[in-house]
């Protein structure tokens, strides 16, 4: 179906999966990523996930719901979701329309998120033996 | 003797037959009103009018021909018949005017006769007869089509909503509202499309059809673009963006067409005004969709009620199985460039 340059990359490091968007997304775009990325975290079996929208031009209604089912899907499959890279500008207009995503923990940039869920995963999983990588 | 006159100035056959018709139709139209000396003279004026009108509308034609659907390769052997189709729908929309448009018309175009004084001459100002003539163009451009096509409209409505649109006049559009109707008449669509490549002269406007997903992302950057020209911040032009967003996705989800048309305004002050339009089910109750948390859908019952909230002024006018608009504009907050 989109024979052009990809405009979401997942991409694996240790347990965590940090999903990328390059452009712009469109509603059924949006839905693709939930998809991929719940199937991923199954796959890798995945800790925490980290979605970097910078390069979203907007979150409106739609696009905030989705980033809020993927954190709640995520959770139902054990990994932690943190949402990273919202622009100032993205974020004006979220609180403007009366929104956000609620519950889900979002974070500066790709540096902090990975910090905050290398905080909340270890904190979960006392004594444990998983490796967590840094 | 007309036939003499045109055969004389026009070489080729069929396209003389089409002129001599056209010129007795006139002249015996005329026929009232010319003393009866001088019935000869007026015909022989008549098919000079006749003959230059041809020449300048199929000049207007060629300069007009890449808008139009058919393109065709220079010298295809159909071309002569496409020709002489040609000039026959010319003098079948030239047929539609009334004596006194044609005839200011032509004595403006073909005799160079100035506004002023032809102003004098039917007793009206030379902004007046400027103006009218403007609207006689733009109705010949109709009736061109019209004759091209040999149809004829499907509704009353369609004659109003083409010639405004042809003539470019965004008041008398929005009167007509000439949208609205385009979504809803096939034909008025097609046929509006070499109009429409006129009234684009006007860049500071924007028509987005909207069909699918994709087009609400087309939608989003197509307003920011213009908005930004407009000189609104970043965050402003990021707010109506958000609002298009919503409200585009309004149109994919419930309407199967629909479209987003942006303006830039320039009073009372710097602004955008978006227009969003579709021929969808319409809302049976507009004020509980613009009630925070109403959803018909899997959403966050944020569309409308949520881009009320981003923009300046907001209105949604529905009609039940006829479709929505809603008109909504964002004002440049004063101190910005």
């Amino acid at each position: 179906m989109n024979t052009g340059p990809a405009l979401v990359s997942i991409l694996r490091q240790g347990s965590y999966l940090i999903a990328s968007i390059h452009t712009a997304l469109d509603d059924s775009q949006l839905m693709r990523l939930q998809k991929d990325l719940v199937d991923q975290i199954g796959r890798h079996r995945s800790r925490g996930v980290i979605i970097d929208v910078a390069a979203l031009d907007v979150l409106d209604s739609f696009g905030s719901r989705t980033l809020r089912d993927i954190a709640e899907m995520a959770r139902l499959r054990g990994a932690l979701t943190v949402i990273v890279g919202i622009q100032p500008d993205v974020a004006f207009a979220m609180v403007s329309l009366g929104m956000g995503t609620g519950s889900v923990h979002a974070a500066l940039d790709l540096e902090e998120g990975l910090e905050y869920l290398d905080r909340q995963v270890r904190a979960r999983q006392p004594g444990s033996s998983v490796v967590v990588p840094r | 003797m007309v036939r003499r006159i045109v055969r004389s100035r026009v070489a080729d056959h069929p396209a003389a037959d089409d002129l001599v018709q056209e010129t007795l139709l006139r002249v015996l139209g005329a026929m009232g009103r010319v003393e009866p000396g001088m019935l000869e003279p007026y015909a022989i004026v008549t098919a000079r009018h006749v003959i230059a009108s041809m020449w300048k509308d199929q000049d207007r034609h060629r300069r007009n021909q890449h808008r139009m659907a058919d393109l065709r390769l220079p010298d295809a052997p159909d071309a002569d018949l496409l020709l002489g189709e040609d000039r026959a729908a010319v003098a079948q929309a030239l047929q539609h005017l009334s004596d006194r448009e044609r005839d200011t018309l032509l004595a403006h175009e073909l005799h160079g006769q100035d506004t002023r004084s032809l102003a004098d001459e039917l007793g009206s100002t030379a902004g007046a007869v400027a103006a009218q003539l403007n609207r006689t163009r733009a109705r010949l451009r109709v009736e061109y089509l019209l004759a091209v096509e040999r149809t004829e409209p499907f509704s009353d409505r369609c004659r109003p909503v083409l010639i405004a649109l042809s003539s470019g006049d965004r008041r008398r559009q929005r009167d007509v509202d000439a949208g609205r109707h385009l979504l809803e008449c096939e034909l008025c669509a097609r046929l509006s499309q070499p109009l429409l490549g006129r009234g684009q002269q006007h860049d500071d406007e924007v028509r987005i059809p909207i069909r699918a997903d994709a087009d609400v992302v087309l939608a989003r950057q197509g307003v920011r673009e213009l908005a930004a020209r407009a000189g609104f911040s970043p965050t402003d032009l990021t707010i109506i963006a958000t609002a298009v967003s919503e409200i585009s996705r309004n149109i994919v989800r419930f309407a199967t067409a629909g479209e987003i048309v942006v303006e830039l305004l320039e009073e009372p002050r710097p602004g955008v005004r978006i227009v969003a339009r579709d021929t969808g089910p319409g809302i049976p109750d507009v004020e509980q969709a613009l009630t925070d948390g109403f959803s018909t859908y899997r959403g966050l019952g944020l569309g409308l009620p949520g881009a009320r909230r981003l923009m300046d002024e907001f209105a949604v006018v529905s009609e039940v199985d006829r479709g929505t608009t809603v008109t909504m504009t964002k004002w440049r907050q004063e101190g910005s460039p």
